[in-house]
């Protein structure tokens, strides 16, 4: 037990990393306004990011930096058009609990 | 009288006692030739001070080639392995000073940024209030920030705080401001069966995540917070063939570059033209509706208000 304290291995950025993505999952599921819900996928954007670097500590393959800079990338698109599809759903509807949205037209 | 004797023994001790150590914590190795010099020179281009001395090895048996060593004022080390005609085929550099993290200290300090980015998160599906809600997505992502900087991914973690921590959050919280919503129910209303399920689930997952991951057997034995090796890179082609290695500092900006801007270009450019289409569809989305239909859409406005 003292072992897993004290000597920390890969699989503890590994274990780090899936309770961070199950934190996210669960806040897709459980919460209801699409603010949290973009926050959660946000937060399994970067777990699988601290998969990726300790997967590549180990392997001893920079290339994953790269990937994971692509990833960042692709996070703040994704962020940017998801927080548009927000503002424009709220301007229409006063609302953003995704409960209620069930169409896309104003 | 006897403490001057003392010292004048003391002082003959730490002299022949130094003496061939410092002899033989010199580098190994005389002044290069000319033209394996000038190599080097242009190879290390202009971190190398002009007069800083490089000194060759013997030659290598049957490749004939040399390899010379390079001790920089910032504690660097730099190796170049050159051809006897003086082309450069391996740079590699080391900082001298590396000794590796890992340890009760370090192991402590992980514990404490583990601990930081989960309560963070759980902070984010847990709270009411929006601002608290991407308060705490702000310290879960300084908490994986840091978890980089443990994984040597230095460059990483240094974008982690500007692009999240810093643009992508403020861009949370401006939208939570544009939206000023009075705070709402902080979990679906889906049952207390529902909600139990669904707890019971996640922690049994969880539970077995951890069993199957904390037994992960690494392909190099060493602890994961130890000193990584440098980065190998190809940074010369000739005829899809390579023809100049180096090797950067783990994770360092010149390591990540030069994987980026060599064998990642193209995902590199890729994601140039996806932020673009980003931008231009979030103003397109959130753009304020047309002058012609506005009256419209504020009676529908004020009809769901």
């Amino acid at each position: 037990m003292s072992d897993l304290l004290w000597n920390v291995g890969y699989g503890h950025f590994l274990v780090l990393a899936a309770v961070l993505f199950l934190i996210g999952v669960g806040g897709v599921l459980i919460r209801r306004n699409a603010l949290i819900i973009l926050m959660s996928v946000e937060l399994m954007l970067n777990a699988a990011n601290v998969t990726l670097m300790a997967f590549s500590r180990m392997w001893g393959d920079i290339s994953a930096h790269t990937f994971a800079l692509i990833v960042i990338a692709v996070a703040a698109a994704e962020a940017s058009v998801g927080l548009a599809i927000v503002v424009a759903v709220f301007r229409g509807r006063r609302n953003v609990e995704v409960d209620r949205l069930n169409t896309l037209r104003h | 009288m006897t403490r001057t004797l003392i010292i004048l023994v003391a002082a003959v001790a730490v002299a022949v006692a130094g003496g061939p150590a410092a002899a033989d914590d010199a580098p190994a190795g005389a002044p290069c030739a000319r033209p394996v010099d000038a190599a080097v020179r242009a190879a290390l281009g202009s971190s190398l001070l002009p007069g800083t001395p490089i000194l060759c090895g013997a030659a290598s048996a049957e490749t004939k080639n040399v390899l010379a060593q390079v001790a920089f004022a910032d504690g660097r080390t730099a190796t170049v392995e050159v051809a006897p005609n003086g082309v450069v085929l391996a740079t590699s550099y080391a900082h001298t000073d590396l000794s590796g993290s890992a340890g009760k200290g370090m192991a402590a300090l992980f514990w404490a940024f583990a601990l930081a980015s989960v309560a963070g998160a759980l902070f984010v599906v847990t709270r009411r209030n929006l601002i608290a809600a991407v308060m705490g997505m702000v310290g879960s992502f300084l908490g994986i920030a840091a978890i980089y900087m443990m994984l040597y991914a230095q460059f990483l973690a240094v974008v982690q705080m500007l692009v999240y921590a810093g643009a992508i959050m403020v861009l949370f919280v401006f939208v939570v401001m544009i939206l000023n919503r009075p705070e709402d129910e902080p979990v679906a209303p889906s049952g207390r069966a529902g909600q139990a399920l669904g707890g019971l689930a996640i922690v049994y997952l969880i539970g077995r995540l951890i069993f199957l991951l904390i037994d992960v057997q690494p392909p190099n034995p060493e602890v994961a917070m130890a000193a990584p090796p440098a980065a190998e890179h190809c940074v010369e082609w000739a005829n899809k063939a390579c023809t100049r290695m180096a090797a950067y500092d783990w994770g360092s900006v010149r390591s990540v570059g030069t994987d980026l801007f060599g064998p990642g270009l193209f995902p590199f450019e890729a994601i140039s033209i996806l932020l673009l289409l980003a931008v231009v569809g979030a103003i397109a989305i959130a753009k304020p509706v047309h002058v012609d239909d506005d009256a419209p859409a504020r009676t529908r406005e004020e009809g769901a208000a």
